[in-house]
């Protein structure tokens, strides 16, 4: 009896702590608050003479934004697609200053939400159960990573994973034997060419060029280096691209009229040079060190060239060779952002890029006026005129169209590589809670505006979107935050209706703000959250022609 | 009258005593004695004549690409005739590179520059060492404390890892890639040459060419060098197989002997990720550097126990 206080208060104790429980919110609060949509944004350059191709991005109302361009771009919608012009919410970008906190943790409205990024192990995403399109069946996505191919292989063998990127060519044959596997054919069009910068001696000569262009035996390139499918090309651009393959073709191997050439130039016994690459395998150079050999040697028997192989740092090799200061032949190529030719010949012989030293005005000018003729048709003439100076001054050699592969267990239903962009995770299916898919290395942050290294963009894939995005089986654009984007008569205007009732990965509603302030982040140099991971924002850059509002 | 004679001393049978016989021919009868290291000789003379020999006994010019000589694609495995492999197709003993090259004539090629690394890189050391070990034993001092507290620091970083620091400045390439190696070597011999000084110049013998008026020089080439010269011998054969691992090192990261060059660390650094694929371009030269370095120790090891005058009384000729 004596107890009988205690119980009592023992009994209102519980009573209240299960209470407030119960009142508890499920989650802890955000740190910050949503804005509700009143003032329509907009991010605007003063003029058109900054020479990109956005004028003004403004929110018209709620659920519509409106993008006015400084020239027509028909790949409008093509690069719009693309996964570094996804969306995440205002707030989240407010708050976190646009660095910070949003390289690692992404907000979007994808299938899946970040859980948890173990540095040097795995990225863990959960289901978003509010998502606007259908839901993954399953809970967990897990991305993993491991550079070497046999690597990758073996863990998909033993079943530890459920789907590989990057197979190595030599692993074809067993992939495509084994029962236990799916091989899935990765038809993202692709190029690698042999360059060489005209500002250093001797490629400063445009008949050494031509004599390299056609003392190369790149058939020979192509068949032993190379998985089957793989084709050489006649053009820079895959043929699957409309107006990639017109005009005269590449020139066919002749060593003997190549050496000649070379001793009219003044080199009758060759010279001595290097050539520059990164060991980094890409589609499009599934063994950069045995390709690179194979130059050295052809290069020695052709043409009576010593060359000497040099293996550089992937981010020093891309900045040295984009900048134009590699004195020597480099290895590089070129995956497909978006399904248009702007892609490949517009970002390698624009006026701006000086990857190949001095730039010509006979390329990049016919390739200004063709980039704003929206009917291929129309535009197949000049694009004609463009692939014929490429193939008189050759700036490169164009080398080989490499087929790559993906592979995935056998129990994967719809297990997929896109032409374009990562793989939809959230459409496939292993039977089980949990997936778990193997690239090629760590992401280097997963704030996807401002990075372009594959690995980062295909987990920001699986929990952020654009306004539109690729199909998975062709480059066709399909809608996703935006129902549809439909311009004006001449093309200088596009107006993007988005979907209604659209979710964040933190509750908050997408609306028209939300889209201006992403992209401002991105495109607007003078714009406070500019910052990132780098700061440069190269896809904003490139794509659009610069970023506006830059301080001389 | 007879008259004793005077017994006369019997002399020892001189044919009993065995002649007293040079350093050399008892390090020889030893060193003969020591199965291990004969089998380190034998592999180590066959690996010069291979090295010696190579253009004629290789097949192939180790940088030949056999497209479109032979019906032959990278990688293809050893074909061996006697061992139930087609006639009609080419004889490959080690097989295909991944740059569709006889994989045993670049290995035979090899010999070549795994020996050349080993003797120039230890050669090299070995003279820088003696030369400061001598000058930092016979003078003392500072000059002592200076020259030996920077053999210190050298010898406070793992070899490999100063060696990759050196190649890292002086940019890769097998030239570059052997002074490393050989500056890293240098104070093991410098050490050994000291201490050999320290403990002959207070010698009576060498107090004595002091009072007869002989230099430093003569002194330290004349009698402290031959007094030294055993340790060295040792201590460099078995540096020999360290340089030559520590090249092949260096040339699996990149930053050794670079593309074509037949050597071994760098077929290896080339097709490391074949191993489950095509193995065979792995064992080979992997293979080949185990066996030259085994060569080169059980050399070391016998000269070692050949030379060492505490077993000059009761060496049993096991190794």
């Amino acid at each position: 009896m004596k107890r009988r206080p205690f119980f009592i208060l023992l009994g209102v104790l519980v009573m209240v702590s299960v209470t407030m429980a119960a009142c508890a919110p499920a989650a802890p609060a955000l740190p910050y608050e949503e804005i509700a949509y009143d003032e329509p944004l907009v991010v605007a350059a003063d003029s058109c003479d900054y020479g990109g191709k956005i004028k003004e991005i403004r929110a018209l109302d709620e659920l519509t934004v409106q993008f006015t361009m400084c020239k027509p771009d028909p790949a409008f919608l093509a690069k719009a697609a693309f996964t570094p012009f996804s969306i995440q919410p205002r707030e989240y970008i407010e708050y976190t200053g646009g660095t910070g906190e949003i390289l690692e943790h992404p907000i979007g409205t994808g299938p899946f939400m970040l859980d948890e990024w173990a540095r040097g192990d795995s990225v863990i995403f959960k289901r978003f159960d509010d998502y606007w399109g259908d839901k993954p069946p399953f809970e967990t996505l897990v991305f993993r990573w491991a550079t070497e191919g046999a690597a990758r292989l073996l863990e998909l063998q033993s079943g530890t994973v459920d789907q590989i990127t990057n197979l190595s060519p030599d692993d074809f044959a067993t992939v495509q034997g084994d029962t236990d596997l799916t091989f899935l054919a990765v038809a993202n069009p692709n190029i690698l060419y042999l360059a060489m910068t005209n500002t250093f001696t001797p490629f400063d000569d445009v008949n050494v060029r031509k004599a390299i262009a056609m003392g190369i035996d790149r058939q020979r390139i192509v068949e032993h280096f190379y998985p089957v499918g793989s084709v050489v090309p006649d053009y820079f651009t895959p043929c699957s691209i409309p107006n990639g393959c017109v005009g005269e073709p590449w020139y066919e191997f002749d060593a003997e009229a190549a050496r000649a050439l070379l001793a009219d130039a003044g080199y009758p016994d060759g010279f001595e040079t290097s050539i520059f690459y990164r060991d980094v395998f890409r589609g499009y150079l599934p063994e950069p060190g045995l390709v690179a050999v194979e130059f050295q040697t052809q290069l020695r028997d052709n043409l009576g060239i010593e060359a000497q192989v040099v293996v550089m740092e992937s981010g020093e090799f891309i900045d040295e060779s984009t900048q134009g200061n590699l004195d020597g032949f480099y290895l590089l190529g070129w995956g497909a952002d978006y399904p248009h030719i702007t892609n490949f010949l517009d970002f390698h012989f624009s006026a701006a890029n000086p990857q190949y030293g001095d730039v010509h005005p006979e390329i990049y000018e016919v390739l200004e006026e063709a980039s704003q003729i929206g009917d291929a048709a129309q535009a197949e003439s000049l694009y004609i005129q463009a692939n014929n100076a490429i193939r008189d001054l050759v700036p490169m050699v164009p080398i080989a169209h490499g087929s790559s592969a993906s592979a995935a267990l056998a129990t994967v239903e719809n297990a997929h590589f896109r032409p374009f962009g990562a793989p939809l995770f959230g459409r496939t299916d292993p039977g089980k809670d949990t997936f778990v898919f193997m690239q090629n290395a760590e992401p280097i942050s997963l704030y996807c505006a401002d990075e372009t290294d594959g690995e980062s963009l295909a987990p920001c894939q699986q929990v952020i979107e654009p306004l539109l995005g690729y199909a998975i089986d062709s480059g066709d654009i399909e809608p996703r935050l935006a129902t549809s984007c439909t311009p004006n008569a001449d093309s200088t205007v596009w107006t993007c209706s988005l979907r209604e009732g659209v979710k964040f990965h933190d509750g908050s509603a997408l609306d028209a703000n939300d889209v201006v302030a992403c992209w401002a982040a991105g495109i607007d140099a003078s714009n406070p959250y500019h910052v990132g991971n780098t700061g440069a924002f190269e896809y904003f850059s490139y794509l659009w022609d610069g970023l506006m509002n830059l301080e001389e | 009258m007879t008259v004793a004679q005077p017994e006369v001393a019997q002399l020892p049978d001189t044919s009993l005593v065995s002649k007293p016989s040079s350093l050399w021919a008892t390090t020889l009868r030893r060193f003969l004695k020591r199965r291990s290291a004969l089998v380190g000789m034998g592999i180590l003379s066959t690996l010069i004549l291979l090295a010696i020999f190579a253009p004629v006994i290789a097949p192939y010019d180790p940088t030949q690409v056999l497209i479109g000589i032979e019906d032959v694609r990278k990688r293809t495995a050893p074909c061996i005739h006697l061992l139930g492999c087609p006639l009609d197709q080419p004889q490959h003993l080690m097989g295909i590179d991944g740059n569709v090259r006889d994989q045993l004539s670049r290995v035979i090629y090899g010999t070549r520059y795994s020996l050349f690394i080993g003797f120039t890189t230890v050669g090299f050391a070995i003279i820088v060492g003696i030369i400061l070990g001598a000058v930092a034993g016979y003078l003392g001092g500072w000059v002592d404390n200076v020259i030996m507290r920077v053999m210190d620091v050298l010898l406070a970083f793992p070899s490999l890892l100063l060696a990759i620091a050196i190649v890292a400045v002086l940019g890769p390439g097998l030239e570059n890639a052997l002074l490393a190696i050989g500056i890293v070597s240098i104070p093991a011999y410098a050490r050994v040459m000291r201490s050999s000084v320290l403990s002959v110049k207070v010698t009576e013998y060498i107090e004595a060419s002091k009072a007869l008026g002989a230099g430093p020089l003569r002194i330290l080439i004349g009698s402290v060098l031959p007094n030294a010269i055993t340790p060295l011998i040792v201590q460099g054969t078995l540096g020999i197989a360290t340089a030559i691992l520590d090249a092949a090192a260096l040339s699996f990261l990149g930053l050794g002997a670079q593309p074509p060059t037949p050597e071994w660390g760098t077929m290896l650094g080339s097709e490391r990720n074949q191993v489950f694929t095509a193995p065979h371009l792995v064992f080979f030269p992997g293979l080949a550097i185990m066996i030259t370095v085994l060569a080169f120790n059980l050399l070391g090891d016998g000269l070692r126990d050949a030379l060492d005058p505490r077993l000059s009384s009761g060496g049993t000729g096991q190794a």
